[in-house]
C-alpha cells in the first residue's frame, strides 16, 4: 500500500505540461464506543483512506476522486478529472496557490492517543454511562454515552509546487440524559473535544448533562413577548454557523450573502469581535494548512463591531482582486469533495462579563440553553431566522422557571446590532466558539 | 461483488466470540455531479466508492468495523474489530448462503451512465436560463444535477445473501431574489430512486420555474406573525410535518431507550381521527424505496396510524428481536462506513375527503404554508420546529400576503391531534435526513391539512 506522499506523487506524475494538477490524500482511523444500560451499545471502527484529484487546464476546473486506491489508480484519477474539466466552463480565477511556507503544529498529534487501547476506550463508555445515571435520581438513563477517538493524516501536493504533509489526533466524549419526573422527560446534552482521550476528562460532561436536563424539567410555554435574551455558549454556538455562511467569500460574491455591501460598516455593536483562526491551538479546528495547502492564518472578520472582510481560498481571493489574498480558508468535507470555504477555529472573542453579571443584565428575560432547527430556520442570504428554543426565566439575577416550545425570532444584522453584552466564557464546540452573549431585546413567540 | 466463500469466512471470524448473529455488507458506488452556479458550469465530479462494513450483534449491542480495502486480509481484519465488542468465547455457526431475490421496484429504465455529461450539463443550463428569465429580479441560481448507482451485496450468518442495484437522481435549482435591499430565496429539488427517465416527469425548467417563483414571490412578503394560530399546511409539507415530529419518535430505537414520547402508546388514539399515517419503501422508484434495508429485510409498507390509533413501530433487526416483533425493514445505513440504524423511507399521511380550496375558504385567520426548508425534533419530548420557506397570510378565508422568517414550533401528540380536516389532494417532497451522523434520502407526502392551533414564531404583530 502506497503511503500518501507516494500516491499523491503519483499523481501528478500523470499531469500534463499545459495544466495544473493537485492531488490531496488522507487517511482516517476513528474509533467510536458507547454504553447502554451498563453494556456496550455499539463499538466502531472506521478505517478509510481517498484521493481527490482537481484539474485546472484552459481555466476549466474538473476534480474526480477514488477510495483507497493504488498509484496506477491514483493516475487514472487524474485522466478522469481532465475529462470532466473539458465539460466545465472556463474561468480566469481558477487556479491552485503558489507554496508558502508555515510552523508546524506538532501540538496537534497527540503520539500518547494513538496509544490508547479499545480495552480502555471501551471502560472509558462504560464508566461515563454509570457515573451519569449516578449523578440525581431524576437522571437514571442515558439517550447517548459515547467517547470516541480519531488519527488523521493529510498529504496534498500540486505541479505548482505546494508539497505539505500533516497528522492530528481527536478525541471527545458526548452524553445526552434523559430526565423524568412523572409523565414529563427532558433531555440534556453536553460534550468535549480534545487531543486525546488520555487527556480526556469525562467527568464534567457528565454532569453539565445532567444538570442541563433536570433543569428543564416542570418546563411551560411562555406568552409571546419582546424581552432580552441571554444566549449561553451551546446556543449562543448554533448561530456561528449561519454567520460563517453569510462571510463566506464565495457567497458574497455570488450575491448570496446580505453582508455583501457592508465592509467598512458598523453592523454589530462595539462589543463584537469575531475571529477565524487556523493556529490557535486550544481549538479543535487548529491545522497547519488548509485543503489546497495555504498555511492556516488569523483573519478579523469583525472588530468591535465594524466588519472587516471575508473568508476566502484561493479562487475567491483571485477573484475578489483589489490585491485580495487567501485568508487560509479553504476546507473540505474530505477527499471525496472539492475544496471550498470554510472555517477553522471560528469564534466570538470573550468579553468580560461573569455569568452573573450577564444574568443580572438580562433581568426579567431569559436565558436560552438550547435551539433547534437552524439548517431550516434561519437564511444565511437574507439574514433572517426564527429557530425553536428551550431555556430559564431569568428573575432575580438567577436562573428561574424553565421554558419550552418557544421560538426567537430576528435578523442577523438586528441581533449583531443589540448584543448588550458579552460573556468571559469562551467554549468551543467542534470548530465553532463562543462565550455567552447577552442580545438587548428579541421576539420570543409562545402562547 | 465478492466471492461467496471468501464472505463465508468472513462471516465466521466475525462470530469467533458467537453473538446473535455477524453480516457482511459491501458496496460499490459511481457517481457524478454538476454544478452550474453563477451563470457558469463550475464543477463537474465523478466518485468511485467501495468498501465493506462488517458487523456482529448481540442483544441490542453491537461491534462494526469497516475498511475500503476488499482483499481477504483487510475483510478478516475487520471481522476481529468487530467482535471485539463481544463478550462471549463460543462461535457461533454460518447457514449456507442463499440468494434472496427482489421485485425489482427501483429499476432506471434509462441508466444515467447511457446519457452524455453533455446532456446533463445541459439540463443545467436550462435551469439557469429559465430561472432567470422568469423575472429580472433574479439575482442568482444555483443548480446542481446528481446521479449515483450503488451496488451492495449484504450477506450474514443466518444465509441471507441479497444483492440489489440502487440508481439515485436528484435535480436541484436555488434562486435568489433581489428587490432594493430584501434578498429572498426559493428552491426546489425533486428526486427518485429511478433513471434519467424520471426528469421526464419532472423538467428542469419546471423544478425552474418553480424555485424562481417561490423567490420573486417572497420579495413582497411581510415579517410573520408570532403567537398562537390556525395553520393551513399546503399538500406535500405535511409529509416533512409528520416526519420529524410524529416519524423520530417512531424509530424503534428511540423507544427501546425510553426517549419517544410515543414508547407506551401503541393502540392508543394519540393523533386527529383524520390521521392515517403510513411509511412504505415499497413505492416504485419512490426517492427512499428499495427492494431490501441495508440489513438485507425484503422491504414493506408499515402502518404507523389508523384513524389517529398508533399501530406499532419502525423497526430494524435488533431492536425488532428485542421487542419480538417483526422487523419492518427499516435499518439503513449512508454507506459501508456506517452501521444500520432505525430510519424512515417515504412516510406519508393518506389523503381525505376535503376539498383543498374549501379547508382555506373555512379558515378565517391564519397561516398557509406551501414551502418548508426542513426541522428538527427531539422524540424524547416531542418537541419539534420546522422552518417555513413559502408562507401567507389567510384573512377572511383568502390566501393574501406572503410572510417570511417563519418557524412552526409544537408538540407531537398535541399538533397532530389539533389536525381537523384533510384535503384530497396529495403530493410528495423529497429531502436528506440527518441522523447520528448518518444523511439518507427519505421521501414523504400528504394532502392539504389544517392545524386548528399551533404556535408560529415570527417577529411581525
Amino acid at each position: 500500500m502506497p503511503d500518501l506522499g507516494t500516491l499523491v506523487h503519483a499523481a501528478l506524475d500523470a499531469a500534463d505540461e499545459d495544466e495544473q494538477v493537485e492531488a490531496y490524500a488522507e487517511e482516517a482511523r476513528q474509533t467510536e464506543v458507547s454504553a447502554l444500560r451498563s453494556e456496550i451499545e455499539g463499538m466502531t471502527f472506521a478505517e478509510s483512506r481517498g484521493l481527490g484529484v482537481r484539474v485546472i487546464r484552459e481555466g476549466r476546473l474538473g476534480y474526480a476522486w477514488a477510495a483507497d486506491p493504488s498509484e496506477d489508480e491514483a493516475r487514472e484519477t487524474v485522466w478522469r478529472a481532465r475529462e470532466n474539466a473539458a465539460l466545465s466552463e472556463p474561468d480566469e480565477h481558477n487556479a491552485l496557490p503558489e507554496p508558502q511556507t508555515a510552523e508546524a503544529m506538532p501540538e496537534i498529534f497527540r503520539e500518547q492517543s494513538v496509544a490508547v487501547a479499545a480495552d480502555d476506550k471501551v471502560r472509558m463508555a462504560m464508566e461515563l454511562e454509570a457515573y451519569t445515571v449516578s449523578r440525581d435520581p431524576r437522571v437514571s438513563k442515558v439517550d447517548l454515552a459515547q467517547v470516541g477517538d480519531a488519527v488523521s493524516r493529510v498529504a496534498i501536493a500540486s505541479t505548482t509546487g505546494v508539497d505539505v504533509e500533516y497528522a492530528r489526533t481527536d478525541a471527545w466524549a458526548v452524553v445526552v440524559t434523559l430526565a423524568v419526573d412523572g409523565d414529563e422527560t427532558q433531555t440534556g446534552f453536553s460534550y468535549a473535544i480534545t487531543r486525546g482521550l488520555d487527556a480526556l476528562t469525562w467527568e464534567p460532561v457528565a454532569d453539565e448533562a445532567v444538570a442541563r436536563a433536570v433543569k428543564m424539567l416542570g418546563a411551560v410555554k411562555p406568552p409571546t413577548a419582546r424581552v432580552a435574551v441571554a444566549l449561553d455558549p451551546f446556543a449562543a454556538s448554533s448561530f456561528l454557523g449561519v454567520l460563517a455562511g453569510a462571510l463566506n467569500a464565495e457567497n458574497v460574491l455570488k450575491g448570496r450573502s446580505l453582508f455583501a455591501d457592508m465592509v467598512g460598516r458598523a453592523v454589530g455593536s462595539y462589543a463584537f469581535t469575531l475571529v477565524d483562526d487556523g493556529r490557535r491551538l486550544d481549538g479543535p479546528g487548529a491545522c497547519p494548512f488548509d485543503a489546497e495547502g495555504v498555511p492556516s492564518g488569523r483573519t478579523e472578520l469583525f472588530t468591535g463591531g465594524t466588519l472587516n472582510g471575508f473568508l476566502h481560498d484561493t479562487y475567491t481571493a483571485r477573484r475578489a482582486g483589489g490585491g485580495q489574498r487567501s485568508t487560509g480558508n479553504a476546507k473540505r468535507g474530505g477527499y471525496r469533495s472539492t475544496p471550498g470555504v470554510g472555517t477553522s477555529n471560528f469564534f466570538v472573542d470573550p468579553g468580560t462579563l461573569s455569568y452573573d453579571q450577564l444574568l443580572a443584565k438580562a433581568e426579567g428575560g431569559v436565558l436560552i440553553m438550547e435551539v433547534s432547527g437552524v439548517h431550516s430556520g434561519a437564511n444565511p442570504i437574507s439574514g433572517e431566522f426564527s429557530v425553536g428554543a428551550t431555556g430559564l426565566r431569568v428573575d432575580g439575577g438567577a436562573t428561574g422557571e424553565p421554558l419550552r416550545e418557544m421560538t426567537i425570532a430576528s435578523t442577523l444584522p438586528e441581533m449583531l446590532a443589540g448584543i448588550a453584552g458579552i460573556g468571559s466564557d469562551l467554549r468551543f464546540f467542534s470548530s465553532v466558539g463562543t462565550p455567552s452573549i447577552l442580545i438587548g431585546e428579541m421576539t420570543l413567540a409562545g402562547v | 461483488m465478492l466471492d461467496r466463500e471468501l464472505v463465508a469466512d468472513v462471516l465466521i471470524a466475525a462470530r469467533r466470540k458467537g453473538g446473535d448473529f455477524a453480516e457482511v455488507f459491501v458496496e460499490e458506488r459511481s457517481s457524478t455531479s454538476i454544478r452550474l452556479d453563477d451563470g457558469r458550469v463550475e464543477e463537474l465530479t465523478t466518485g468511485l466508492d467501495r468498501g465493506a462494513g462488517v458487523r456482529v450483534a448481540q442483544g441490542t449491542s453491537y461491534g462494526y468495523a469497516h475498511s475500503n480495502k476488499l482483499d481477504r486480509d483487510a475483510l478478516l481484519e475487520a471481522a476481529a474489530a468487530a467482535s471485539a465488542a463481544l463478550r462471549g468465547d463460543a462461535p457461533g455457526s454460518v447457514v449456507d448462503l442463499t440468494d434472496r431475490f427482489g421485485p425489482g421496484t427501483n429499476r432506471a429504465s434509462r441508466g444515467a451512465d447511457t446519457v452524455a455529461a453533455a446532456d446533463k450539463v445541459g439540463w443545467l443550463r436550462e435551469v439557469d436560463e429559465v430561472a432567470r428569465g422568469h423575472s429580472p429580479e433574479v439575482t442568482q441560481v444555483t443548480g446542481i444535477y446528481f446521479d449515483s448507482l450503488q451496488r451492495r451485496l449484504i450477506a450474514a450468518s443466518d444465509g441471507r445473501w441479497v444483492d440489489e442495484e440502487r440508481p439515485r437522481i436528484r435535480l436541484v435549482a436555488q434562486v435568489v431574489a433581489k428587490r432594493g435591499d430584501v434578498i429572498q430565496t426559493g428552491w426546489d429539488g425533486p428526486a427518485a430512486c429511478a433513471g434519467v427517465e424520471f426528469l421526464d416527469a419532472h423538467p428542469p425548467r419546471v423544478t425552474a420555474e418553480r424555485a424562481a417563483t417561490r423567490a420573486v414571490t417572497m420579495l413582497d412578503s411581510i415579517p410573520a406573525p408570532a403567537g398562537e394560530m390556525a395553520v393551513v399546511v399546503a399538500n406535500g409539507c405535511g409529509g416533512v410535518l409528520f416526519h420529524e415530529a410524529v416519524g423520530h419518535p417512531l424509530e424503534a430505537d428511540a423507544v427501546d431507550k425510553e426517549a419517544s414520547v410515543y414508547r407506551a402508546l401503541v393502540g392508543e388514539r394519540c393523533a386527529s381521527e383524520l390521521i392515517d399515517g403510513v411509511d412504505d419503501a415499497t413505492i416504485p422508484n419512490g426517492w427512499g424505496s428499495y427492494d431490501f434495508d441495508d440489513e438485507g429485510e425484503p422491504a414493506q409498507r408499515t402502518e404507523l396510524f389508523r384513524a389517529g390509533v398508533l399501530q406499532g413501530f419502525l423497526q430494524d433487526r435488533l431492536r425488532a428481536a428485542k421487542m419480538g416483533v417483526q422487523p419492518t425493514a427499516n435499518g439503513r445505513r449512508e454507506s459501508y462506513a456506517h452501521p444500520p440504524i432505525v430510519r424512515m423511507t417515504n412516510t406519508n399521511i393518506l389523503p381525505g375527503k376535503e376539498d383543498p380550496d374549501q379547508i382555506l375558504r373555512s379558515t378565517a385567520h391564519g397561516i398557509y404554508v406551501r414551502g418548508l426548508g426542513g426541522g428538527q425534533v427531539n422524540p424524547a419530548t416531542g418537541d419539534f420546529v420546522f422552518g417555513v420557506s413559502e408562507g401567507y397570510l389567510i384573512e377572511n378565508g383568502q390566501v393574501t400576503t406572503p410572510v417570511r422568517g417563519a418557524n412552526l414550533i409544537g408538540r407531537a401528540i398535541e399538533v397532530m391531534s389539533s389536525v381537523d380536516v384533510i384535503g384530497s389532494d396529495f403530493e410528495t417532497w423529497e429531502g436528506v435526513c440527518g441522523k447520528d451522523g448518518q444523511g439518507a434520502p427519505v421521501g414523504s407526502g400528504s394532502p392539504t391539512l389544517r392545524i386548528s392551533k399551533i404556535t408560529v414564531g415570527g417577529t411581525g404583530a
